[in-house]
């Protein structure tokens, strides 16, 4: 149940820099832009003790409590163990603009409130885009959604298996969202004007759809580390890989 | 309010002693089904409770006040649910549209969530028959007796508030009277209020001006300041009875139309009562006793020592929302008569329509725009125009939940 989380101490690193990389992930369908966020172990640096992050205090909530056998750790970077950075939104800054007018997809995305956490901890829906927002678990979460640019709403969701449909119709990047309730439940969402995004698990892998030929810049975004993009050229007949390098510090 | 008619209109008439009939038979709807009593009795309900700790329990607390700090994620202060004078206030509606679609709907914090999706209307209701029994003080008159307030009648509900009030003559001597009133409850069923009247008002005896147009003679002063008591004496879930009394200081200035200049005291009965459909009446019945019998009346000099007086009240309104949780607008026809206590006196009678509506969110501040018109004597007495500006400061500042 913790899994997502973890439990064990923060990443080591050597000189208090966190450099992460998003690594070609090689062979992909043909005429996608695949790759995969990673650690990149001679890049990371860190001076002292690594940030572990903080222990999460389920003891007001006996149901949260008792769906962890250990203490879960609250840690905004989730590198994964082959070094992925997980919760990164991966898009196309300048995709084609033709991609902007074809219809929202209207299967549902998923934001799941399961043992007490987000899952997942970040979301990316295209604008217009149903997004469901479901508790599983049996105890009430409250659902604070915080846009800028679209309107917000906090819904109580006191029944196991009650769900919220939501959609959004202006494209923004970090919607936060938090559990006012349970403190350190606190997740994004992603509304894109196109389809050419995707978000990163725990290996830091990403896919992005079939891109036409040409140059673009793709962004990494994430919530506690920022930006980072590249530019890449595609070229008919090509699957670009890509690496990109997060660094904090 | 006798006071207030006079300070709004310059005359005082006379009146039978029929309001006073009828406001104490209209008591007899406090005897009505729906008591407290009763209501409290079903309030009980569990599913009620049930509901209320799956879906509130976690914020306010099982005994309704409040969860620790160090159990919640946020800083927002908790409101203690079983303090009465917070509890009490605002009618199961208003509680119940806050559920539903989360503060901001009512002006308050996003911390609180909709639950809209989560519970249906009759659940709601059940979560707030529990709440409603955090509070066992029953002597606080419950919010839903909290009607819209009148230009002219005193509400039988206690308030905190601030009202401004400014009326003008459509015709005659010009006058432009403000009063500025503040209300303050203390216990659950107590009121004090002061008035403090000011204004302006035309001098018809200025002699015409050297070029031989009209004169134009604006005085300007302080009216005649007013202290109240009320007391609900008697309440249900649909009907309030109060009685209360208004003391008058001699601080006007009679020759300038701007007060009376005497010391009066006003003792009233008032009522409020719920009708089906969002409807509702209030009623008030009043005398009026001057400590020195030297007024003006319709510019008649009159010398009669302590001079007596009633008046009788009654308006009759309806609550109309814009969508499911917008303005309130409260359309409200006011019958006013008054008159003199002596032989031969007769009834004067104005017919007040007017329109209450909500400014902001919050619904705590309000604006009432009315015309008097006179019934009787509408040859000497002239239409005002009338608005007021309310404040109902217990429920957040001035600026606060627009």
């Amino acid at each position: 149940m913790a899994g997502r989380w973890g439990r064990g101490p923060f990443l080591p690193c050597a000189l208090g820099v966190v450099a992460v990389g998003i690594v070609a992930a090689g062979a992909a369908e043909s005429g996608a832009v695949t790759g995969r966020i990673v650690v990149a172990e001679g890049q990371v640096r860190f001076a002292g003790e690594p940030p572990a992050g903080a222990e999460i205090d389920m003891s007001a909530d006996a149901y949260c409590r008792d769906r962890h056998d250990e203490t879960l750790m609250d840690r905004p970077v989730r590198v994964g163990a082959d070094g992925g950075l997980a919760d990164v939104l991966v898009r196309i800054v300048n995709a084609p603009a033709a991609s902007a007018s074809s219809p929202a997809p209207e299967a549902e995305a998923l934001l799941d409130q399961e043992d007490c956490l987000y899952t997942p901890r970040a979301v990316a829906v295209r604008a217009g885009q149903p997004l469901v927002i479901r508790n599983s678990d049996a105890t009430l979460h409250n659902v604070r959604v915080v846009p800028d640019s679209n309107p917000g709403f906090n819904l109580g969701q006191p029944i196991q298996g009650i769900q919220s449909t939501r959609s959004f119709e202006t494209p923004e990047i970090g919607i936060q969202v938090r559990c006012d309730i349970h403190g350190w439940m606190t997740a994004s969402i992603h509304v894109l004007e196109h389809e050419f995004f995707d978000v990163t698990g725990e290996d830091g892998a990403f896919t992005l759809p079939t891109l036409p030929p040409g140059d673009y810049e793709i962004e990494a975004w994430h919530p506690t580390l920022g930006t980072v993009s590249e530019r890449v050229s595609v070229a008919a007949g090509e699957t670009p890989s890509l690496t990109l390098e997060f660094s904090s510090g | 309010m006798i006071a207030r008619n006079d300070r709004l209109s310059g005359f005082r008439a006379r009146l039978t002693g029929a309001g006073l009939v009828v406001l104490v038979s209209a008591s007899a709807l406090l005897s009505t089904p729906g008591s407290l009593e009763g209501a409290q009795a079903a309030q009980e309900a569990p599913d009620g409770m049930a509901l209320y700790e799956a879906g509130c329990a976690s914020c306010h607390g099982s005994d309704g006040r409040g969860a620790a700090a160090d159990r919640i994620a946020f800083d927002d202060p908790l409101p203690d649910l079983t303090d009465c004078s917070f509890a009490s206030r605002e009618p199961d509606a208003d509680w119940i549209i806050v559920s539903k679609a989360g503060g901001p709907v009512r002006g308050f914090s996003d911390v609180m969530p909709a639950f809209a999706e989560a519970f249906d209307d009759d659940q709601l209701q059940a979560i707030m028959d529990h709440i409603r029994t955090f509070c066992t003080d029953r002597a606080w008159p419950r919010g839903e007796l909290n009607l819209p307030r009148p230009l002219f009648t005193e509400k039988a509900y206690p308030e905190d508030e601030w009202v401004w009030t400014a009326s003008a003559n459509a015709e005659g001597p010009g006058a432009i009277v403000n009063e500025l009133l503040y209300e303050k409850r203390f216990g659950s069923r107590n009121q004090v209020e002061i008035a403090l009247p000011f204004g302006f008002a035309e001098d018809s005896s200025t002699p015409a001006s050297s070029d031989g147009g009209p004169a134009s003679d604006w005085g300007v002063g302080l009216g005649d300041i007013e202290i109240g008591y009320k007391r609900a004496l008697l309440h249900n879930l649909r009907t309030i009875f109060s009685f209360g009394t208004e003391v008058k200081l001699p601080t006007g200035d009679s020759e300038r139309g701007i007060g009376s200049a005497e010391f009066q005291i006003e003792p009233f009965l008032a009522l409020g009562q719920i009708l089906p459909g969002d409807a509702f009446v209030h009623l008030q019945a009043g005398g009026g006793l001057l400590a020195r019998g030297h007024r003006e009346s319709h510019g008649t000099a009159e010398h009669d020592e302590d001079v007596r007086e009633a008046f009788f009240h009654a308006v009759l309104g309806r609550t109309f929302t814009s969508g499911e949780f917008g303005r309130s607008w409260s359309p409200m026809v006011e019958v006013l008569a008054s008159t003199h206590l002596a032989d031969g006196a007769q009834p004067q009678w104005d017919l007040v329509p007017q329109m209450q509506v909500t400014l902001n969110t919050r619904q705590h501040v309000m604006l009432n725009v009315g015309v008097r018109v006179p019934l009787t004597d509408a040859d000497v007495r002239s239409t005002q125009f009338l608005v007021y500006f309310l404040w109902d400061w217990f429920d957040g500042g001035l600026f606060d939940g627009w």
